[in-house]
């Protein structure tokens, strides 16, 4: 799963400039690739053994302990899942890209690479490196194909970025000296128990670090400039899979390693996130640009997730997961179709635009569904998800639960404001003459829908497969 | 109990069939209206057969204390577990079937009502849609499904009354439907975590609605405890039912195609929240407080809306005004009936009968907007309404059994809530009840009167009242493509279901006896308490003589009783300024005040906060950029010179 | 004991160049006289190594593979080199390295 890409990349590298259709090709064939694989871990993984499995390990620096350790179990799978749909998707959409198309599609795949990396090590190490493979082609990929204010966005994001990781090492380092087992092995560093104090040390740099990136209030700001800046697909995967690297590494790094840090911190955890996600629904509420209103949402969205980790609970958790799944799914399928819309149009003030359900009833549907998913409507996969966060959180944090449970009215309202003055009302002459989505444009849009839609209907193929790592997971903490 | 239960197998093919209609068609067929049409049609007659076939096959086999519950187990973590099946109890098998008969008759009126529309397709699939989730809510065998599913009727809703999309004030009609409901929703939301974690003490999962109400019958939980739940349960139920003070989206909602206003704002939708009562019944009858509040703000309701459809010149608003509180006065009867120890009987009664009554009445009146292309209904009577003799016939059936007149059935049923208000120890409820009734028989007849004696055509006070608004009301594109211009008469597939709901209509009140035993397995005997028999009809007779007093003999002034009273006639037609209030509260609470904060917070704070950052490196580079000479010679020296420096350190330090 | 079997010898010949390609490169203001100091700079290292590999280290061939990597080296760096001055010409019109100031802050 991690060669694929990587192949690509370099297959791309060889070819020319002029070959645009085989260098679309090629990146669609490797991520396609990378979602068959993605796929079949998902449908393989045995549910009932439970653990690691496909794991893949090989010494790398012996005098520090670094290993290649990959593996897959049922927090990561989803993820995996996920990563491989959103790329896939995502080369699809971005198929009509003239633009330099050899460089985005290395970048892009460059980034995939990074993405299934941290997905899979279990190497603190490793983990970081890819972690930051993933992050930097964002900085070359918002700067050079980006739109409104790129540079900026640029900037921002990738400083931004830069602090978190400025925060990870030492919180990395720390660990790794304390430990004092010469590893980087995140099993092995498991079971060092590490005193009280530097577990709440480690922690706070970590989930902050890691938290930068999940976009965890107050440190959001950077995701809805770097959404409004970023082309299409990186908008997707930016928003769809960039956004869980961070919640799932507090999950994976900073929740495992340190449990009487995080049972020490989990009511600060608690207060960002409700503050996230109520926050993130009535900026959004004020927003004009469509990538604006979608960007907040995120913002609110992760603070679901960060909520459900924060309880520490198995109900908790899986709703937590799922919701990085659902979210990412959703995120995707939002930008790719404002995507179709503002390389129409090129513009993205919902006040410009207006009745596109009648210029575009296909594109707009698209619109509709992820809106009304983002607004918890059941059928979805995103309402199961949520259903799990606030019933664990409640039970856990009663007045935050309450707070985020009443912010979905909010949150309603301002997802159909969106639509309401997006695709209803008499349709603005200017746009009249632009055609719907292609059946082959609305491919990867229709896969996204499908996906949301399944696991809307079956969320327990989803939900047993989280849990079967999510209880022995808090059971170690 | 497994999934290959014949039983299971029927409930699941009536819950999927439209669901599969709703997908190809919003998938495949979108663009082919009659495929389309023959598509949905199949898949509501399928059901439709097999719910009245569940029903005759179990109707002697089951029973309220003894359901036929199927389920398997839908999503399992950890304290949540939400099963997917069905409960069969006589509540859920008649509601089926009602549900499942109006849906499809409305299927066939749309075929008349629809003709031509651009969305025909998408109507039927957004129908399609919206029968799939009614039909599972009403045999859900599990709260959390029940809320699933209240939440999808909720969607189907949004989107019919935002049918005609591109007129503002459908979408905005739309919105408001979708947000007052979900603001009611979260209570509801909120009751069921509750609910969860309460049932989870006493270790039972999956909040099925057998075991919620085996546990208030043997009072597992606390007083306190079912009070919270059930308050917050009930918020759901007035969101949905649109009880004071969230009816306001319920009026607005008749934006929609006049099918739709007959299928889910009168029949069936909103029947949902009092049909949650009805199934949840020992549940709420737990707690005595719950029941109070309960009957305080239902009779608001009634009183409310009864005043408001007084006033109103608009033949939907009268009827969706007088679904609101028809809502309440079933609200009504099932809280006092808790109260006084009674069953469920009287208000579930009466949600079957106003089933079928007001589907009629919106329906006729469907079928005049249609012909007329207005929805004013003095327009329609100058125009000619009474001339279309069915749906004028059927019309005045279902206003007299909405009135509470023998032998129509809204007088049997309005008869038992009646009764169950009488039982109360303050018998002002069962006066404030009775005035209700009044209102109610005066201005139905108000409609009645007005479309069936209409003034001569010089008569002034056409002045006041013939105001024909070009684009009608509600009605948008549809009356421009064809509204004005065919009198064609009324297709047969529109008149139809009127005939078929009137007859409904009056056989509904005699089938009390063989339905109260069907529901409680008993049948009482009716002690006739004639004081109340008589001041009942005379409330109903009573307000239609006022009625004819002011709007139908020749003489008439055409001018309401009210009028005398001009402060409270304009408090009435501004809707007790409900509307205003919660315009007014967005407006400053959300918009004004959270959102703009909010927002400001982050661009100058937040967002100025990491910019100044970024600002202050940069200046602190220039401050510190003068030592960039760019004379590389210079640098060159001075790092010759601290290398030698360190050097001599090194071999001198030591 | 002739003067030329000794060490010292050597180390202040390598001394001397460097301490002139030092000189050169801080004093001299033409890009080309510097480049031609820094291959002093070079030559002296490559000295001190044949000097102590003649007279100190065990192995005889270490150093005098080391000059010869030193050699290769210092070739490409004056390509390179070079290739830059003829590229800071073109630019400048000059190559004398006081005009080359475009990265003053």
């Amino acid at each position: 799963m991690l060669i694929a890409p990587l192949v690509g990349l370099i297959i791309l590298l060889l070819l020319k400039d002029e070959q645009k259709f085989l260098i679309r090709a090629v990146s669609l064939v490797s991520a396609g690739i990378s979602l068959a694989l993605s796929i079949y871990t998902f449908m393989a993984y045995d549910k009932g053994l439970g653990g690691l499995q496909f794991v893949e390990k090989y010494e790398m620096v012996k005098t520090f302990g670094i290993t290649y350790f990959v593996g897959v179990e049922g927090l990561n799978a989803p993820l995996l899942l996920l990563t491989g749909i959103v790329i896939f998707t995502g080369v699809l959409t971005m198929w009509e890209l003239e633009e330099r198309t050899k460089e985005f599609f290395i970048w892009i795949l460059a980034l995939v690479t990074g993405v299934f990396g941290v997905f899979m090590s279990y190497d603190m190490f490793m983990f970081f490196l890819f972690y930051e493979i993933a992050v930097v082609p964002m900085y070359i990929l918002i700067l050079v194909w980006g739109s409104t204010r790129k540079e900026y966005a640029a900037m921002k994001l990738t400083l931004y970025l830069m602090a978190g990781s400025g925060l990870i090492i030492p919180g990395i380092l720390m660990l790794y000296s304390a430990s004092g087992l010469n590893t980087f092995n995140m099993l092995l560093l498991h079971k060092a128990h590490f005193s009280p104090w530097v577990q709440k040390v480690a922690f706070v740099l970590l989930f902050f670090g890691f938290g930068v990136l999940a976009a965890v209030w107050p440190f959001h700001t950077w995701s809805p400039v770097g959404h409004v800046a970023a082309p299409t697909a990186v908008s997707m995967l930016h928003a769809g899979v960039l956004m869980k690297l961070g919640s799932f590494a507090v999950l994976r790094v900073a929740m495992y390693l340190c449990p009487d840090g995080f049972h020490y911190w989990a009511q600060l955890m608690a207060l960002l996130a409700t503050v996230g996600i109520v926050y993130g629904v009535f900026v959004g509420l004020s927003q004009t640009d469509l990538k604006y209103v979608i960007g907040y949402s995120s913002v609110s969205h992760m603070g679901i997730v960060c909520l459900g980790l924060a309880t520490g609970t198995v109900d908790g958790v899986n709703g937590s997961v799922f919701q990085m799944f659902a979210h990412g799914i959703m995120t995707a399928l939002f930008f790719s179709s404002v995507g179709y819309i503002y390389d129409r149009t090129h513009t993205r003030d919902i006040h410009e635009l207006g009745g596109f359900s009648r210029i575009m009833p296909v594109a707009s549907a698209f619109f509709i569904t992820a809106a009304l998913c983002g607004a918890g409507v059941p059928g979805m996969a995103s309402f199961w998800a949520e259903l799990l966060v606030f019933i664990a959180t409640v039970k856990v944090f009663p007045v935050q639960g309450l707070l985020a449970i009443a912010a979905l009215v909010v949150g309603a309202l301002f997802a159909l404001r969106v639509v309401q003055t997006t695709f209803f009302n008499a349709p603005n002459p200017k746009f009249t003459h632009f055609e719907d989505v292609s059946p082959f444009l609305g491919l990867p849009r229709m896969m996204l829908i499908a996906t949301l839609i399944f696991f809307g209907i079956f969320p327990q193929t989803m939900v047993g497969m989280i849990k079967s790592a999510v209880i022995p997971f808090l059971q170690g903490m | 109990m497994g999934p290959c239960d014949p039983n299971f197998l029927s409930c699941f093919l009536i819950v999927a069939l439209p669901l599969l209609s709703f997908a190809v068609i919003m998938i495949f067929t979108w663009r082919r209206h009659r495929l389309s049409l023959a598509i949905s049609l199949t898949c509501s007659t399928i059901p439709l057969i097999l719910a009245w076939s569940l029903f005759f096959r179990l109707k002697d086999t089951v029973t309220l204390a003894k359901p036929i519950v199927t389920q398997v187990n839908w999503l399992v973590s950890d304290a949540v577990i939400v099963p997917f099946g069905f409960l069969l109890d006589p509540v859920s098998l008649l509601m089926l079937g009602i549900v499942a008969t109006i849906s499809w008759l409305i299927q066939i009126y749309s075929i008349g009502y629809m003709e031509g529309d651009p969305g025909f397709a998408r109507f039927y699939a957004d129908l399609s849609l919206f029968g799939m989730s009614m039909l599972s809510l009403v045999s859900a065998s599990g709260m959390l499904q029940l809320f699933i599913s209240w939440e999808l009727v909720g969607l189907a809703s949004y989107l019919l009354i935002g049918f005609w999309y591109e007129k503002f004030s459908a979408s905005e009609a739309g919105k408001k439907a979708f947000v007052v409901t979900r603001f009611g929703d979260i209570g509801f939301f909120m009751g069921l975590v509750f609910l969860t974690f309460f049932m989870k003490d006493i270790n039972i999962f999956g909040l099925g609605i057998f075991d919620i109400n085996n546990a208030a019958l043997t009072k597992k939980l606390t007083e306190a405890q079912f009070t919270l739940c059930a308050l917050l349960i009930f918020c759901g139920v007035a969101g949905k039912s649109a009880q004071f003070p969230i009816h306001v989206w319920l009026p607005d909602a008749m934006e929609g195609p006049t099918p739709v206003s007959a299928l889910l704002h009168s029949a069936t939708m909103v029947a949902a929240g009092v049909y949650l009562i009805t199934r949840l019944f020992p549940f709420f009858a737990a707690s005595a407080t719950a029941m109070t509040v309960v009957l305080v703000i239902s009779t608001i309701t009634l009183l409310l809306s009864s005043t408001i459809g007084m006033v109103a010149k608009d033949i939907k608003q009268v009827w969706a005004y007088s679904t609101v509180s028809q809502l309440g006065f079933m609200a009504m009867g099932l809280s006092a009936a808790a109260l006084g120890g009674s069953t469920l009987f009287a208000g579930y009664y009466h949600l079957t009968t106003h089933a079928a009554f007001k589907a009629l009445l919106f329906l006729c009146a469907g079928v005049f907007i249609h012909h007329f292309g207005t929805n004013d209904f003095f327009v329609m009577s100058k125009d000619g309404g009474r001339k279309l003799a069915i749906p004028m016939v059927t019309v005045t059936i279902g206003a007299l059994a909405l009135a509470g007149i023998f032998p129509f059935a809204g007088f049997f049923s309005k008869e038992a809530i009646l009764a169950q208000l009488w039982h109360l120890p303050n018998k002002l409820w069962v006066g404030l009840g009775l005035f209700g009734a009044f209102l109610t028989a005066y201005y139905t007849f108000r409609v009645i009167f007005v479309m069936l004696f209409p003034r001569k055509d010089d008569d002034p006070v056409w002045q006041e009242y013939y105001v024909r608004e070009e684009g009608g009301h509600g009605h948008g594109a549809h009356d421009d493509d064809h509204g004005h211009g065919g009198h064609h008469g009324v297709p047969w597939v529109m008149s139809f279901p009127l005939i078929v709901l009137a007859a409904f209509t009056l056989v509904l009140g005699f089938l009390q006896t063989p339905l109260e035993k069907f529901l409680l397995g008993e049948s009482h005997p009716h002690e006739m308490n004639y004081v109340l028999l008589f001041s009942a009809v005379g409330c109903a007779l009573g307000g239609i003589g006022v009625a004819w007093l002011d709007w139908g003999s020749a003489n008439a002034r055409w001018q309401g009783f009210i009028r005398k009273v001009p402060a409270l006639e304009n408090f009435f037609i501004q809707k007790w300024y409900m509307d205003h209030f919660w315009r007014w509260f967005l407006n400053t609470f959300i918009y004004g005040t959270f959102s703009r904060i909010f927002t400001y917070n982050d661009r100058r704070v937040v967002d100025g906060g990491v910019d100044a950052v970024a600002f202050s490196t940069i200046g602190s580079g220039r401050l510190l950029s003068f030592i960039q000479t760019a004379f590389v010679q210079l640098n060159l020296l001075f790092m010759v010179l601290v290398l030698a420096g360190v050097g001599l350190y090194l071999l001198m330090g030591r | 004991m002739l003067v030329f079997n000794q060490l010292e010898t050597y180390l202040y010949l390598a001394l001397l160049l460097f301490a002139i390609g030092l000189y050169g490169v801080l004093a001299r203001r033409s890009l080309i006289a510097i480049l031609i100091s820094v291959e002093l700079i070079l030559n002296a290292a490559s000295i001190n190594f044949m000097a102590f590999n003649r007279f100190l280290a065990p192995h005889p061939a270490v150093g005098q593979v080391i000059t010869l990597f030193i050699m290769a080296v210092a070739a490409a760096e004056a390509a390179i080199a070079l290739s830059i001055i003829v590229a800071v010409y073109r630019k400048l019109k000059s190559i004398n390295i006081e005009h080359a100031t475009e990265l003053r802050g």
